[in-house]
């Protein structure tokens, strides 16, 4: 099963690296109504840091946005994603990252926000105005689980920082999903790109990790819904990976590396049933072969 | 009976009493046919009829502290005092709580309860009881013949009286008369009990073993016998006896059942061991404390050998509880602290890095205290005080050191500043039946601190020569009188002279501190306070309390201002004095770290992160980093060491570690383990690039990789 679904994501991901080329990826950052100094600084830090990250990251295409502090309203937030519905295309990307405080009270998600909150019904309106038909919504807040039924669509991947609207205290998630986008070890694959999956993973990983260090019962457990879909969000680029792809030069070089890695799948995918010894030989060997295929292709 | 009891007040009353003693009778027949719960509700029946009746009440309590129950035991004892702060059952029942837990006000209990009957030798005994444990034997002898006195049976006054022979390595005619009593299996449970407690396991299992040959169904002794086999790392035996007091006993006590958990757990665990070491821990972390603790376990044998000249024959155990609660069952019954880690022979039980929040417990302190405990307690066959044998360890600390250990808290300055510390020749009371909450905490600093003095003033050397002495069941006064050549009163003096040189300024300012630190922490939430006015008043705090290295400390709050003001050399500042203070917050000595490394410093940069090994072995991001540093220093087997550890981790970058790891490899001339390492790398990410080339670098055999 783990290996089926790696095989899945891996070609999830290829897709997402061939799919910048012609889509744009619009970024808006909302951090929201921090209630107390304290928070209120947090929220707008951890925005400023993912504006500031999101801009350094490679690419043209990316139109980003940062909405934080007295900025943060609804109209303002309602404007932002009026924008994007404006200039976005079906082929587009758009990321929409929520920082902050939220509530469910059983039956409505609100964000909050200085002035009017928002609440998930209205966010998903804004949303389904937006003709990209490949959206994912991170929705860091409080009490965040209860937007997943509002938001639900197709072509849209939610992930939030709790399991439920009733998880209500403040979360530490956004800090380790910006974090990811700083850590290159978040891009497990080390394809140089940090996909949705990627970040929502090192995330996750460590808000779990500091619950368990810090000896205190876990008040938050982030859920994704669709871990194909999230692998698919190329969320930040740091090297020259699809370059080669592009080169007619090298296709023939290309042809034969993604044979390999075929080859190195489907092995993968009979380890348990082989001999250790025989997968170790067989495995070295593709591995050597795909390295040797990579540095013809990099010449 | 309500419907008897209105033909008539006379006809009720003696009905009612009729029935009542019947129902006594009824109740204390099954308690004595083991059937402890018809007997609970027999006497709540009981106190339902008669509610005012505070004989029934500290009875039926009775029944529950047999039945380890102290806390409803406690509770029926104080609802008897309510009715009758008199009744003297009541008043014992409590004295017996409170000396089970070691209490300081257990002796108190047993007074108030003798002033109302005189007659009640058991509170003789108790008292004799408690004044041993503090090793008070004056005292002990006093009250245990005081109880004598009044029965000349009584069995644990004779208990006492054998012990405190015993425990001189002196022959005891007491003995014989214990062995002539009816209760004596109770009488050697006793003396077991003060084996124990003086950590002469062995002598108090072989006691436990008489108790149940006397009474084999004395179940509290097979449960202490079975306990005390685990604490020896005697696992078969130790099951086989809890097994029978869990079956025969209605499950025992909660001891019983928490150690047979224990052993059910301890089963699991992974060993590793070589000729002088034998490693335990949960499989979930094993490999990753390995390398530490190995290492620290061989460098304590090492240093104590040379230092205590004497070699322990066998291995010396450590068992690592990531679960505090498991460590917890192993410390049960026991005085003193116990808090951190424990050691019963060369078995030494602690708590794993995991047990407990991040910076908070400084693993290889505890470790060298516990192993300095094996040493002395070896050494001298375990025949020393324990202020000596604790004093010592915390000695030990910091002694080779001196960033490790525990700093003076609050709490212990407050004691110093009240006037609260014993003198030498009483501290042994301040482990075991504390007056106050936080004497224990502040008993081991005390004691340290003696240690510390004794080192300083009279040689290293002299601590060895009077633990030689203990050896000779001397008691401390007459040590400190011939090896110090001082009497125990001028050494107080003296002592208490010299802490105040080093800790006089802080205890005399310390409102002043305490003021001024929530000042500073509230001006460095502020974000427009003035910085350097901020760092200005947080140096001030610093030279008054340089020990205080805890949350909110004065030096992370100028640190953090002086990075504000982007002043890096500010920051090194603070954080050095943080460090060399001991300060273990892991993201600051890593933000330390990095200004260091940044500085160009990266030897300096490593150990401080090597600290944190001591700390927080079990934080990835902490091996991710000081492995890149050894990487950076061309240092290839620690560099490997960090990021075999990471790898045992299960880190989320499984490719990452692995590349690193083939590189540390690589750098060490390793080149069939890097090969190795960077395949599994790409087993991982097959596109991995650098760990690509370097695969290529290491098939080829030449180039260093990038």
């Amino acid at each position: 099963m783990g290996c089926c679904l790696k095989r899945l994501l891996t070609a999830g991901v290829l897709l997402a690296i061939a799919s910048p080329a012609f889509a744009t990826n619009f970024f808006l950052t909302v951090a929201g109504l921090g209630g107390e100094p304290d928070y209120e600084q947090r929220f707008a830090l951890l925005a400023t840091d993912m504006d500031k990250i999101l801009r350094a990251g490679g690419g043209t295409d990316r139109v980003i946005e940062t909405l934080k502090g007295p900025d943060a309203t609804k109209a303002k937030f309602e404007a932002a994603l009026g924008r994007i519905a404006s200039q976005a295309k079906a082929a587009d990307v758009v990321v929409l990252m929520m920082i902050g405080h939220g509530t469910f009270d059983g039956t409505e998600y609100k964000f909050n926000l200085p002035g009017p909150d928002i609440s998930g019904t209205e966010l998903a309106t804004q949303l389904n105005r937006i003709p990209a038909t490949r959206q994912l919504v991170v929705d860091m807040t409080s009490a965040s689980g209860g937007v997943t039924a509002a938001l639900k669509k197709d072509g849209r991947t939610v992930i939030t920082a709790t399991k439920s609207g009733t998880e209500k205290n403040a979360t530490i998630f956004a800090r380790f999903w910006v974090e990811s986008l700083r850590d290159p070890t978040a891009d497990t694959d080390k394809n140089e790109i940090i996909s949705a999956l990627e970040a929502f993973r090192y995330a996750q990983t460590k808000t779990a990790a500091f619950f368990t260090e810090q000896k205190r019962l876990a008040t938050e457990h982030a859920q994704l819904e669709d871990q194909q879909r999230a692998a698919a969000f190329p969320l930040l680029r740091f090297g020259s990976a699809a370059a080669a792809i592009n080169d007619p030069a090298k296709r023939e070089l290309v042809s034969k590396k993604e044979d390999i890695e075929n080859k190195i799948d489907a092995l993968k995918y009979q380890k348990d049933l082989m001999a250790p010894d025989d997968y170790k030989r067989q495995i070295a060997t593709l591995l050597l072969e795909l390295a040797k295929t990579q540095e013809l292709i990099d010449k | 009976m309500r419907f008897l009891c209105v033909a008539g007040a006379f006809a009720c009353a003696v009905l009612t009493f009729s029935a009542q003693a019947q129902s006594l009778r009824s109740a204390e027949a099954l308690w004595k046919a083991h059937d402890y719960k018809g007997a609970s509700t027999e006497f709540s029946n009981l106190v339902k009829l008669d509610p005012k009746n505070a004989d029934l009440r500290a009875r039926w309590g009775e029944l529950f502290l047999e039945r380890y129950n102290p806390a409803d035991a406690s509770a029926l004892f104080q609802e008897a005092l309510e009715i009758d702060p008199k009744n003297s059952r009541a008043l014992m029942g409590m004295a017996r709580v409170l000396a089970d837990s070691y209490s300081g006000k257990a002796k108190e209990a047993a007074d108030k309860a003798l002033e109302f009957n005189p007659k009640l030798y058991q509170a003789d005994e108790l008292k004799a009881r408690i004044a041993l444990e503090d090793d008070n034997q004056k005292d002990a002898r006093a009250a245990a013949e005081a109880a004598l006195a009044i029965n000349a049976n009584a069995v644990d006054a004779q208990a006492v009286l054998a012990t405190m022979d015993l425990l001189a390595d002196k022959e005891s005619p007491w003995l014989e008369k214990i062995a002539r009593n009816p209760n004596k299996a109770q009488g050697y449970e006793t003396i077991a009990h003060f084996f124990v407690i003086n950590r002469r396991y062995e002598d108090g299992i072989n006691y436990y073993r008489k108790a149940i040959e006397a009474q084999p169904e004395l179940w509290t002794a097979h449960s202490q016998l079975g306990v005390n086999l685990m604490r020896l790392g005697r696992a078969g035996e130790a099951y086989k006896e809890l097994e029978l007091v869990f079956e025969k006993d209605q499950t025992g006590d909660a001891m019983t059942g928490n150690s047979l958990k224990l052993l059910d757990t301890l089963r699991e665990f992974t060993t590793f061991t070589t000729p002088t070491t034998i490693l335990k821990a949960s499989p979930k972390e094993a490999d990753a404390l390995r390398p530490y603790f190995e290492e620290q376990m061989k460098f304590n044998i090492a240093l104590f050998e040379k230092k205590y000249q004497y070699k322990v024959t066998e291995p010396i155990q450590v068992e690592v509880y990531p679960n505090h609660d498991d460590f917890a069952v192993r410390t049960m019954g026991l005085p003193g602290l116990g808090a951190l880690g424990v050691t019963f022979d060369t078995v030494v039980a602690m708590d794993s890095p995991s047990g407990r929040p991040p910076g908070e417990f400084h693993w290889a302190s505890t470790l060298r205290h516990e192993m300095s405990h094996v040493f002395i307690l070896k050494l001298t066959n375990d025949r020393v005080p324990r202020w000596f044998t604790e004093g010592l360890a915390v000695h030990e600390e910091t002694a080779t050191t001196s960033d490790w250990g525990d700093r003076i808290t609050p709490e212990i300055i407050t004691a110093i500043r009240d006037k609260k510390l014993l003198p030498v020749a009483q501290i042994d009371r301040g482990f075991v039946h504390p007056e106050f909450p936080a004497q224990v905490i502040v008993s081991y600093f005390e004691a340290g601190k003696m240690c510390d003095y004794i080192a300083e003033r009279w040689g290293e050397g002299k601590l060895l020569d009077m633990a030689r002495e203990f050896t000779k069941n001397r008691p401390t006064v007459d040590v400190i009188r011939e090896q110090l050549k001082i009497e125990p009163e001028v050494f107080d003096r003296d002592f208490l002279a010299e802490l105040d040189k080093e800790v006089g300024n802080t205890v005399k300012h310390f409102k002043e501190w305490t003021e001024g630190l929530g000042e500073v922490n509230k001006m460095s939430r502020a974000p427009d306070a003035n910085k350097d006015d901020l760092i200005a008043k947080a140096r001030a705090l610093e030279l008054i309390y340089p020990d205080y290295v805890e949350l909110g400390n004065a030096y992370m709050i100028a640190a953090k201002a002086c990075l504000a003001k982007e002043d890096k050399q500010c920051a090194m500042d603070e954080y050095a004095k943080y460090s060399k203070e001991s300060g273990r917050d892991s993201d600051s000595i890593k933000q330390y770290a990095k200004l260091l490394d940044e500085a160009g410093k990266t030897k300096e940069a490593e150990a401080e992160l090597e600290r944190l090994n001591y700390v927080n072995p079990l934080d990835q991001d902490l091996h991710s980093k000081l492995g890149a540093l050894y990487l950076k220093s061309n240092n290839g087997a620690l560099a490997a060491r960090e990021f075999r550890v990471l790898i045992a981790l299960k880190p989320l970058d499984v490719a990452g570690s692995h590349y690193n790891l083939a590189k540390a490899y690589f750098a060490e001339g390793q080149k069939d383990k890097a090969r190795e390492e960077a395949l599994n790398a790409l087993e991982a990410a097959p596109d991995y690039r650098p760990a690509q080339k370097l695969l290529l670098e290491v098939s080829r055999g030449e180039g260093t990789p990038q």
